[in-house]
């Protein structure tokens, strides 16, 4: 059953446990590819990660001018392939999240390949296996279908569950404020 | 098996060339399961890959979890025994050469000797840690008592766990941190939680706190900081350091007058409550505001959710507890749910949240001053006969009991103390008061130091032995519900090092004590004797035998026999552990922190953890991602003092208490009362806040007061940060 990256932004508890296990994919050569921010920081502790959202049409990929970022067939947007990837960096200018990173000395793009070589055996990627908070979940769309349903709210301060946040994405995004559609127990 | 909504049947990745080995994680209570991966070519150690399938923790770890493996072959290992002859060095790292085995043992065995020769047998001292396995805890009780036949040996759960201890044994008669799994945590209406900063220091916690939310439930934190829990609580009750006693029993008043309190429960199965209910009576909403600084609308509403919740778990951690009233904390946080009955049934209860990895097997077993395996009395003579028996010495060959960890630097100070050995321990770093407790550490006449970096307290050592990290050993740790676990061995021990046992067993032979201990070849064998030795105490692991904790996915103590599958939920049956079977409710007195603020030092200092480091910071300081997260401590100050003192973010200033200073950068942020400062505690050097804390101990158990003392700030005008 196909799953999905799914993130519960209020649930971040800024631990940067995603980034630690990001290192650990095997794949990765040891180097971290997302992000988590201080929303605030002189204010309060609330976080948020960053993640590659792996858009349908990712502006990424359309920027590069030699065709070095695959879309997997699971729709995970991969990391640039060594031989292709003239180091122009103009991914890291298209990209609307600031997602991929430049690595100078190799003169060489990388970014979050969804931990492709366990997402496409249906393996949950690193960030999402560890994630303490349930920031980041790995689900079925019939488990986000209930997630959005259950957040789905218009009441004038937010709109959570919104379908995408610019373009269509692979990744779905929870933002701040899930707890509003919740019933008390009593 | 207890397998809930969050447990996924999901594959491991096996990379080519490697294998996994099935353990936990080395640091806090929570003992993550883990899988080390291990290259088959070099047999090292090499990564981490998340363990699905252990039912606690459903392959989560924190940043520290998940790069706990890189300890294990790091450059700055300890490879071979290290021997300092000029003495002068000490303080330093400086002077330390290579030795062999032989020649530290029989360095050791001579010194200790001449020692004991001169000034009696009780001049040496061990001083222990609990974040290692219940085996090695449990020989380090009997190394001291049998092979160094002294009376001192405290360890570093003074620092940590005796306050929840002391706490539970006098309301339930029984120490286990958790009265239920933790499993049935995201299943609760309601989590009252004191004093920890769950989201940094129990992370994985984390995604059965919030379902409790998503499903309706309710949050309660209380603490001074807003910390990233208290941030989404439904009540913060954001109390001044060092008030909690104040806050609880204001909780209780409201609870009883409410008509929260469950009459049946108290009246069959707890003794105290009229004389608690008078004493509680003065503490009405605005005299307990008046006390702890939180708003009477929000104790109001807190007793009220806590009272109305069908079930209930109250929380605590060293919050709590690091106070010279930490044992009534407790007691005064179980009241709670002792008199409205919320406890002894599944999804309600108490529960503290273990700081160091065994630090709930480590106090049961041994190396508390006065105690011995399984929770026995060192002064109950039949609790002594008992061990004895097991040990093969005579009750008079027992020591008498020692004094607290604390304490023990004091006798260092006064001679009493002439030696140490230390081992999984830096209260270098960990000890209150600290520039007290350096100087008596270099005035020793000879100290050993046990372990696989060289530590701030190493630098004090004589001599170093080098010990295995958890990972090239096995052996057995108890989490912080009670449940009793399994270790295993990924690696063989790097260099020379070798596991705390077998030194111990070695040593003792060196020190003609080797027929009590040279039976002792493997963990096995430690783990065998010591499931005997605990046989019958009220902290009985002798069922838990390691096939059964495999076979069940650890095992809950009490265990006491093979048939015996544990006991994941206690009190069941009502019946807890005072001879008449009955709770105590305490009637507990206020009292404010040893140190209050004043015109010299109006604010108020507390320490803490952050989610990059782990204890005195020993191990995690040297793993590079989480020192990249978090190089160097900081005091975390609201705006609205800065501005008094006219200090900015980023900016050095001079933190000073009557005991010591240091110089910290400046953390803004709304999330911290006004009144109150913080600096995290992993830091060494002249960077540890513990230079600054009070030694405040609690008369029961014996904890410093970490978690309040007066403080002041200087701002420092030239040294902006670059």
């Amino acid at each position: 059953m196909k799953k999905r990256l799914y993130l519960e932004l209020e649930n971040c508890i800024g631990c940067r446990s995603c980034l630690a296990a990001c290192t650990q994919c095997g794949g990765h050569e040891e180097r971290n590819r997302n992000y988590v921010y201080d929303v605030n920081p002189l204010v309060n502790r609330q976080t948020m990660p960053l993640m590659c959202l792996h858009c349908v049409n990712p502006a990424c990929a359309r920027s590069c001018p030699a065709q070095a970022i695959q879309i997997h067939e699971t729709g995970a947007v991969l990391s640039a392939l060594v031989e292709k990837c003239i180091g122009c960096q103009n991914c890291t200018i298209a990209c609307p999240y600031g997602i991929p990173k430049f690595d100078t000395e190799q003169n060489l793009m990388y970014k979050c390949d969804l931990c492709i070589d366990r997402t496409k055996d249906g393996i949950p990627p690193m960030c999402a296996s560890v994630c303490p908070s349930n920031t980041l979940q790995w689900l079925t769309d019939e488990e986000i279908e209930a997630k959005q349903k259950q957040f789905n709210l218009d009441n004038g301060k937010w709109v959570t569950s919104m379908p995408y946040l610019e373009g269509e994405t692979n990744v779905r995004v929870n933002l701040p404020g899930i707890l509003q559609g919740v019933t008390k127990l009593f | 098996m207890q397998r809930d909504k969050f447990f996924k049947e999901i594959e491991n990745v096996i990379h080519p060339n490697e294998t996994l080995v099935k353990t936990h994680c080395s640091y806090c209570g929570m003992q993550c399961g883990m899988n080390l991966r291990v290259n088959t070519k070099t047999n090292k150690i090499i990564g981490v890959e998340p363990r699905y399938d252990w039912p606690v923790t459903v392959g989560k770890m924190c940043p520290k979890g998940v790069t706990a493996y890189q300890q294990t072959n790091h450059d700055d290992r300890i490879l071979k025994p290290l021997i300092r002859d000029d003495a002068s060095l000490k303080g330093t790292k400086e002077g330390f050469r290579e030795a062999t085995w032989d020649e530290a043992y029989s360095l050791i065995a001579k010194k200790f000797g001449e020692l004991q020769d001169k000034y009696g047998k009780d001049t040496l001292s061990v001083f222990s840690g609990v974040s290692m396995t219940n085996e090695k805890c449990y020989l380090t009780g009997k190394f001291a008592r049998v092979a160094l036949q002294t009376r001192y040996i405290d360890y570093n759960g003074r620092f940590c766990m005796s306050s929840a201890a002391g706490g539970f044994l006098r309301s339930f008669g029984v120490d286990r941190g958790s009265t239920l799994p933790w499993t049935d945590l995201h299943e609760t209406d309601c989590l009252f939680i004191a004093g920890s900063n769950t989201a940094e220091c129990h992370p994985t916690s984390m995604f059965r706190v919030w379902a409790v939310q998503e499903r309706g439930g309710y949050l309660i934190v209380a603490d001074p900081r807003e910390t990233p829990i208290a941030r989404r609580a439904d009540v913060h009750l954001d109390l001044r350091p060092g008030t909690d006693l104040a806050l609880a029993n204001g909780i209780l008043n409201l609870l009883i007058q409410n008509g929260h309190a469950d009459a049946e429960f108290v009246n069959n199965h707890t003794n105290g409550f009229e004389e608690t209910k008078e004493l509680v009576k003065e503490f009405t909403p605005e005299y307990t505001s008046e006390i702890t600084g939180v708003a009477p609308e929000k104790i109001i509403r807190a007793a009220e959710i806590y009272g109305k919740a069908p079930n209930a778990v109250v929380m605590f951690a060293r919050g709590i507890e690091q106070q010279h009233k930490g044992v009534d904390n407790v007691s005064a946080y179980t009241n709670m749910a002792l008199v409205t009955g919320k406890i002894g049934r599944p999804k309600s209860g108490v529960a503290t949240f273990t700081g160091q990895g065994n630090g709930q097997g480590g106090r049961e077993h041994g190396q508390k001053s006065d105690l011995l395996p399984g929770y026995r009395k060192i002064t109950n003579p039949k609790h002594v006969e008992e061990v004895c028996q097991v040990w093969g010495i005579t009750p008079e060959e027992m020591p008498q009991p020692g004094v607290s960890a604390y304490e023990m630097f004091e006798l260092m100070e006064q001679k009493t103390i002439r030696a140490m050995y230390l081992l999984c321990s830096n209260p270098a770093v960990s000890a209150p008061n600290l520039n007290f407790v350096r100087k008596a550490m270099k005035g020793l006449d000879f100290m050993v130091c046990a372990d696989f970096y060289l530590s701030e307290s190493a630098e004090f050592a004589d001599v170093i032995l080098p010990t295995v990290t958890w990972s090239e050993d096995e052996g057995t740790v108890t989490n912080l519900e009670g449940r009793i676990i399994k270790i295993n061995k990924a690696q063989e021990p790097l260099g020379e090092s070798k596991p705390d046992w077998q030194i111990q067993a070695e040593l003792a032979e060196y020190l003609g004590r080797g027929k009590y201990f040279s039976h002792l070849k493997t963990a096995r064998d430690v783990a065998d004797e010591f499931r005997l030795a605990s046989k019958g105490g009220y902290a009985d692991y002798y069922g838990a035998t390691w096939d059964k904790i495999d076979k069940q996915d650890g095992v809950f103590w009490p265990c006491k026999d093979e048939k015996d599958e544990g006991t994941p939920h206690m009190f069941l049956d009502k019946k807890f552990y005072h001879p008449d079977g009955k709770a105590k409710i305490c009637a507990l007195p206020y009292r404010p922190p040893a140190e209050e603020p004043c015109e010299e030092y109006p604010l108020r200092l507390t320490t803490g953890r952050v989610v990059y480091h782990y204890l005195s910071g020993n191990q995690t300081r040297r793993i590079q991602f989480l020192r990249d997260m978090c190089p160097e401590p900081y005091v975390e100050v609201h705006p609205v003092t800065a501005a008094k003192y006219n200090i900015e973010h980023e900016e050095y200033v001079r933190l000073f208490t009557r005991r010591g200073e240091a110089e910290y950068k400046v953390k803004i942020t709304e999330a911290i009362r006004k009144d109150t400062v913080f600096v995290p505690y992993h830091f060494g050097h002249d960077k540890s806040i513990n230079l600054l804390t009070i030694a405040a101990l609690d008369p029961m158990s014996r904890m410093p007061e970490f978690k309040a003392c007066a403080a002041q700030i200087e701002k420092l005008e030239l040294k902006k940060v670059q």
